[in-house]
């Protein structure tokens, strides 16, 4: 059921890296010979495709009447239009709760990943040659490779000790589980940031912290829309950690609480779309807004990643 | 599992102070539970056609008295919260083998001395102890049972001249007269491999053998189980695949791309005369033809009328577990549960059967056809559920049904539950 949620919004990060080269091209076109490529038009328009089509069903079968939603067609337009998968969604998921815990998790997850990721990683660049920060940034690293399914039952006990066992919980984890691919990113980055800005501002009399705050940091903007991105994403679309970590279920996420909708001997497409598309809808409205820094975002990850 | 260390309680304190007063603030939900105030419980129900009833019941409740206030939980994740030493404080949750092993490891408080211990059907307390038992105590009882068999269109079968058959050959027949007149006798979703198990082979294999003592000989045997135990499947289970696959030809020809969500609409519109489903399907059926005229009788798999049995399952089960926050507030709530009315409400809406030895009787049409053989206790538990999930079995069925060698898959299936006796 997730991955219902996430795969259009997977599809979606694929093709704005198409999109994105599109625009490359067309940019290039116009300066050069105005023609079209369309061997390439084929191929976007079919990507384009793996996004609009769930996209199209999503919301057509959100709008359906439970009798038509089973029916067996899901790419039939909805008559009648049928709001009543909304209502009962809201109020079998207690929506706005739900949602408001989502994004304050999400939230505090982007903020801290991309703060920890960034001081760590300006600590572990500028300090390469010394033992101690290059064995963390390895010790860091190798936390990629521990999924959390292989943890879970330490960190429900734990967090079950600490009194963690809540949504905060959950962001601490989420910021942990993030850290290790953004540091990679962040380091790759940095490198790349010529030493001698720093010098100048350390004539001009900055202390460390404020070369970070001042320089460091807002050159790092391009990279650390990249890492919110994917910490946006991974941490919107959880379901299993937070299932496993939150234990009143009156303080769950999105995702945990529309798992109710799909079971083995019930279907209720109608329902379950409408509460999928409605926890699809900021990340669609944010996307709609802040494309151009979106796209610029996934190329620099897809170049450094 | 740790019980209350000062330490620990010194460090949760510390910690809730900076950390879970943010949760809360985060929340905008201010804690209630004061010093004075009710006790506060969490009731875990996690059927989701029945959250609404149970909202109600819950709201209900909370007004109706101060000393408890129950909170519903539908989202938590039961195994977590064991873990973690804080489950639920009343669970009402279908009952099955994923269930009993918290029971079987004493998780689960006594209830036998509960009043409405004594008014439920021995037979019925029996099907909680097939999965398992923990000594001296009475930790789960029985809600509401689903039964399931044959569900049948009314309609096509007067339209051919037929009865309910109560025999094999009857079966047989009335299939044969089916298909004469041009009507696909049975409608069958091999898609879905859960579909074939536990309608076709649970219904063959509970009407030829004593579910529940096949698998009492066969837990004795263990590691033993093969081609010279005394019970096997490769040998018990031989006679019920054979009639599985007899009957199986007389089902739909587009059988094995058909899910379970295409046979309730397909069955809806009337495509076939009969359906080997429970009563969930039923509820989904009504979303596409809410006035259709269903019946339901047991699979006759042998040709002695005698013989007749319902399939049935523990569709809730209640329980309190021994890591709760407070085990008299739960019981209170139990006991509001299970007050007569209240049950035969619950089962009244879904399609359930009565526990208690008082329980009202069905009146919906749709399933009156299992009354007496419920009440007779002519029932089963599926035998697929009777095998745990590590083993592939409702893929091994699946297998079955569409054209795989009985022989060799129910030897399999011995090698798959010896080695698994094997690593217990």
């Amino acid at each position: 059921m997730t991955q219902t949620a996430a795969r259009p919004m997977a599809g979606s990060r694929r093709g704005g890296r198409d999109e994105a080269a599109a625009t490359t091209r067309a940019r290039r076109g116009r300066v050069g010979q105005e023609t079209t490529n369309w061997t390439t038009m084929v191929i976007l328009l079919l990507c384009s495709l793996t996004v609009l089509v769930p996209l199209y069903v999503t919301i057509s079968m959100s709008l359906k009447t439970t009798a038509q939603a089973v029916d067996g067609n899901a790419f039939s337009l909805p008559t009648p239009i049928d709001f009543s998968g909304f209502a009962e969604a809201w109020q079998l998921t207690n929506f706005p709760r739900a949602f408001v815990i989502s994004v304050l998790i999400t939230a505090a997850t982007v903020a801290g990943t991309v703060l920890l990721a960034a001081l760590a990683s300006y600590a572990i660049v500028r300090n390469w040659e010394r033992r101690l920060f290059r064995w963390s940034f390895f010790y860091l690293l190798a936390a990629m490779f521990l999924p959390f399914p292989v943890v879970a039952l330490p960190q429900i006990q734990l967090t079950g000790l600490t009194g963690l066992a809540n949504p905060v919980g959950v962001t601490i984890l989420h910021i942990m589980f993030q850290l290790s691919f953004s540091i990679l990113l962040f380091t790759a980055f940095l490198r790349s940031i010529p030493l001698e800005l720093e010098e100048s501002a350390r004539m001009d009399g900055a202390t460390t912290g404020q070369t970070f705050r001042k320089l460091i940091f807002p050159l790092l903007a391009p990279m650390g829309a990249t890492v919110a991105i994917f910490a946006f994403l991974a941490s919107w679309n959880d379901f299993m950690m937070p299932s496993l970590i939150i234990a009143d279920s009156s303080l769950q996420t999105v995702p945990v609480v529309q798992s109710i909708f799909q079971t083995q001997f019930s279907n209720n497409y109608n329902v379950s779309f409408a509460s999928y598309l409605m926890a699809m809808a900021p990340a669609i409205i944010v996307y709609l807004f802040a494309q151009r820094w979106v796209l610029e975002g996934v190329t620099q990850g897809a170049v450094k990643g | 599992m740790p019980h209350s260390i000062p330490a620990r309680t010194r460090v949760r304190v510390a910690l809730s102070a900076g950390l879970a007063s943010a949760a809360l603030a985060m929340t905008g939900c201010a804690g209630v539970a004061g010093a004075g105030g009710p006790a506060e419980i969490t009731f875990h129900m996690s059927k989701p056609e029945a959250i609404p009833y149970f909202r109600d019941l819950v709201q209900q409740f909370n007004t109706d008295q101060q000393d408890v206030r129950v909170t519903l939980d539908t989202a938590s994740n039961l195994s977590a919260g064991f873990l973690r030493g804080n489950p639920p404080d009343v669970g009402l949750l279908n009952y099955n083998m994923e269930m009993a092993r918290f029971m079987e490891r004493g998780a689960l408080s006594d209830l036998a001395d509960l009043p409405v211990a004594e008014r439920i059907r021995p037979d019925v307390q029996e099907l909680v102890d097939q999965y398992a038992t923990y000594p001296g105590r009475t930790s789960v009882l029985p809600y509401s049972v689903a039964a399931a068999s044959v569900i049948y269109n009314v309609q096509i079968f007067e339209d051919n001249g037929l009865e309910v058959p109560t025999t094999w050959d009857e079966l047989i027949g009335a299939c044969e007269t089916l298909l004469d007149a041009g009507v696909t006798p049975i409608y069958a979703t091999f898609k879905d491999p859960w579909t074939v198990a536990q309608g076709p082979f649970d219904y063959t294999v509970g009407g030829m053998l004593d579910v529940a003592g096949f698998y009492e000989q066969l837990n004795a045997e263990g590691t033993e189980v093969g081609p010279d135990s005394a019970v096997s499947f490769q040998k018990d289970f031989a006679e019920p695949v054979a009639r599985m696959n007899e009957l199986l030809l007389y089902v739909n020809d587009d059988a094995e791309s058909k899910g379970y969500g295409d046979g309730n609409v397909a069955f809806a519109k009337g495509e076939a005369a009969m359906y080997l489903q429970g009563p969930w399907a039923l509820g989904e059926i009504a979303k596409t033809s809410p006035d259709l005229e269903l019946g339901t009788f047991p699979l006759p798999v042998t040709d002695d009328p005698e013989d007749l049995k319902v399939r049935v399952n523990l569709d809730l089960a209640l329980w309190i577990p021994e890591a709760g926050t407070d085990k008299e507030a739960a019981r209170a709530f139990v006991e509001y549960l299970t007050q007569q009315d209240v049950m035969d409400d619950y089962n009244r809406e879904f399609l359930g059967f009565g526990t208690t030895e008082d329980a009202a009787p069905a009146e919906d049409e749709r399933i009156l056809g299992m009354q007496e053989f419920y009440d007779e206790g002519k029932f089963y538990q599926g035998a697929s559920r009777a095998i745990p999930l590590t083993i592939p079995v409702d893929n091994y069925i699946q297998a079955l049904a569409t054209g795989a060698d009985p022989e060799s898959t129910l030897a399999r299936l011995d090698a798959d539950w010896a080695r698994v006796a094997f690593r217990e």
